[in-house]
């Protein structure tokens, strides 16, 4: 019995407000070392669902995630796409030195073939990363996702809108991702495994667009106020 | 030469029971549906038996199966079973309806000795479910004559043969109806005293075919034997009694021929891709299955695995008589791939092709896509989706020399709604396409929207504002 106790605690399971623990979880370093350290070195968990919540595309949140795709799909896992909200594009990823033999597109109608589809991806040693945009989740089936993601050591990254950040959620960790001023990429940790959340870390996102700082103030009087620009 | 013949005496009863998961009453039912031709054990116990008529036999046993004799039927079957002895004996002839003819003499040494070779078909049959009554003869015909009277041996000895034939009523050594008759006038009643007479006399006094079946039957004529030749693929049918209205009731059969699949398979040393089902219905077109596999494979259990899925998937339109199941399409296996002593890459590559075939199964083929950069200057050519495909250490052509493009294509360009906050970098112009009548003449933008979000946008040659991609 003292066995099971020690090993929820051990894992960060049961959590304990009076002290941070280094967990022992399998993880991926998130490429950022900012983030990292605010996640207390731990990047995203493997074998655990993680949830980014944002309301637009286009503010850097696949670039969060570029490092590990680069990653695993050079060390032969498959990087899944459900469902994504637009198509991602080849040319891009490409050049970002992702391996697009790795890279699976999938499509599903349904909800049902949704969950069946991601669970099934989750459950299979061949996937590193799973990137879902579900549409509505209920509390239960994030729960059956959960325990799919425990069955496999993969990385789940579930897109969801912000407004889901009040409800709670089994995921093990939760990121809330906003744009900054600097066309950065604000992160929020909403909740991680073992330790207090509510760590912000801005990240630099420019390169994305390949942007440099000083370029910013340079504001090109929008071709609105005439042809002849 | 040694010949080994297999008479069925109820091959078209096997075949349908052996598809069934509950065993009650089954008869066969001649082609006017007035007699009883064969029936099944279970039937005879109650009374059923051969030669009867059908009403009677119904009224002994309301709930009898009933299947009607079929020629076509029977032939087919009769060469399903000649398919897989072709594994144990390389020359075999098809002796319509209910026999089958292998040469034996050439593989006693194969298999050490002939009772060896009588065990292995033995064990063939069994494992089939089949009735078959065995004989060995030095001739064709002096095998097919003691096997259909159930008098078989495994005996190599001619003169124990012989004596066996000698022993034989005039009925059952398949002299026609005239020469039988006359042969019983002379006063002989068995084919011993028959072979007993000069051939000479046999010729004159009765007629020259006579003696070429006498003959043939002692191996004094020459009896040549056109070998068979299997068709390079694999087919199996089963019928049912009772029509099968849920998709849960194939699976018993199914079971049954995946699993004969894979033997067949793993004999030829072969995969396959592709399976054919053909569900055939009594009032409508067949229900024709196509099951793929992304990968070469041969185990029963994946087969049936993707077939349940596709099945839960589309039930069925209308009951089903019969199933089909044929595979046309045959793969060299391909030896281990993998470098590491343990199999661990092997394994990863099987796991792929599972889960592959497992999610197209369920979601169809077009739900899964691979992505890759085309060479084209506009956007929303730049890019493909194809099959998925698995590819094993090609080396990656070098991408680094393409432009900057967002992650993000949208599935069309949509109107810019507001005025951008802030530009960044162009214009880039694009413009092509008046090869193909697809023109476009744009130029490309990086801008950001006031919500934050980096957009890429263009104005086309009508002056209109579109976001065509966001940098994700």
């Amino acid at each position: 019995m003292s066995e099971i106790l020690s090993t929820l605690m051990q894992d960060a399971r049961v959590w304990q407000g009076h002290r941070h623990i280094q967990t022992s979880q399998p993880s991926e370093p998130t490429g950022y070392q900012v983030l990292d350290n605010q996640l207390g070195g731990i990047g995203w968990p493997r074998g655990a669902l993680s949830e980014c919540l944002l309301d637009e595309p286009g503010i850097g949140e696949l670039h969060l995630l570029l490092p590990l795709m680069q990653r695993l799909s050079h060390g032969g896992k498959t990087v899944f796409w459900l469902n994504p909200p637009h198509t991602p594009y080849a040319p891009a990823l490409a050049r970002e030195g992702v391996n697009l033999d790795q890279v699976v597109l999938i499509n599903t109608e349904d909800d049902g073939d949704f969950l069946w589809t991601l669970e099934n991806c989750l459950r299979s040693p061949v996937t590193g990363l799973v990137m879902a945009w579900p549409g509505k989740l209920a509390a239960r089936e994030i729960r059956r996702l959960q325990l799919a993601a425990e069955a496999g050591s993969n990385v789940c990254v579930l897109f969801r809108e912000r407004r889901y950040a009040e409800q709670n959620s089994p995921a093990a960790l939760r990121l809330e991702l906003a744009a900054g001023d600097q066309q950065d990429l604000r992160v929020n940790v909403l909740k991680r495994r073992g330790s207090w959340p509510g760590q912000c870390c801005s990240l630099a996102m420019n390169h994305r667009a390949d942007l440099a700082f000083r370029e910013v103030p340079c504001v090109v009087q929008g071709p609105w106020s005439g042809r002849a620009r | 030469m040694l010949w080994l013949y297999l008479h069925f005496p109820h091959l078209l009863l096997d075949h349908v029971r052996r598809s069934r998961e509950n065993q009650g009453a089954l008869a066969v039912v001649d082609g006017s549906g007035q007699k009883v031709v064969q029936a099944c054990p279970e039937a005879q116990a109650q009374g059923v038996k051969a030669g009867m008529r059908l009403k009677t036999a119904i009224s002994l046993v309301p709930g009898l199966g009933m299947v009607r004799a079929d020629h076509h039927q029977e032939a087919r079957i009769l060469e399903d079973q000649a398919r897989w002895l072709y594994r144990y004996a390389a020359h075999i002839v098809l002796v319509p309806p209910d026999g089958l003819l292998a040469e034996v003499g050439s593989l006693q040494r194969l298999y050490g000795g002939l009772s060896a070779v009588w065990q292995t078909v033995e064990q063939g049959l069994n494992e089939r479910q089949l009735n078959a009554w065995m004989a060995i003869g030095h001739t064709p015909l002096a095998a097919r004559l003691i096997a259909r009277t159930g008098r078989g041996e495994c005996t190599a000895d001619k003169g124990h043969i012989l004596r066996t034939l000698e022993r034989m009523s005039l009925l059952s050594a398949e002299f026609d109806d005239k020469t039988r008759i006359r042969l019983q006038r002379i006063g002989l009643n068995t084919l011993g005293e028959v072979l007993a007479l000069p051939p000479n006399e046999l010729a004159r006094r009765l007629s020259p075919e006579t003696l070429a079946h006498v003959q043939k039957i002692q191996g004094n004529r020459a009896d040549p034997k056109v070998p068979w030749q299997p068709l390079h693929y694999f087919r199996q049918q089963a019928d049912f009694v009772q029509e099968i209205e849920q998709s849960q009731g194939l699976l018993f059969p199914l079971q049954r021929i995946l699993s004969e699949l894979e033997e067949d398979l793993c004999w030829r040393q072969q995969d396959t891709d592709s399976l054919l089902l053909v569900l055939q219905h009594r009032h409508q077109e067949p229900t024709r299955l196509r099951v793929r596999t992304s990968g070469p494979e041969h185990r029963a259990e994946a087969f049936l695995n993707l077939i349940r899925l596709r099945l839960d998937q589309h039930p069925l339109r209308a009951p089903v008589i019969s199933l089909v199941l044929s595979v046309k399409r045959f793969l060299g296996r391909e030896a281990t791939t993998g470098q590491d002593l343990l199999g661990e890459t092997q394994d990863l590559n099987e796991a792929w092709h599972t889960l592959v075939s497992r999610l197209q199964a369920r979601l169809g083929d077009n739900a899964l896509r691979q992505l890759s950069p085309q060479a084209d200057h506009r956007p929303e050519r730049a890019w493909s989706a194809s099959e998925v495909l698995r590819v094993q250490n090609s080396r990656l052509p070098d991408y680094t020399q393409l432009p900057r493009r967002p992650l993000w294509l949208l599935k069309g360009p949509q109107p810019l709604t507001e005025a951008p906050a802030l530009w960044f970098s162009g214009p880039e112009r694009i413009s092509g396409g008046w090869w193909d009548g697809q023109r476009v003449h744009r130029d490309y933008y990086i801008a950001q929207l006031a919500s934050g979000q980096l957009a890429w946008v263009f104005r086309d040659v009508r002056d209109g504002w579109f976001v065509h991609g966001w940098f994700g």
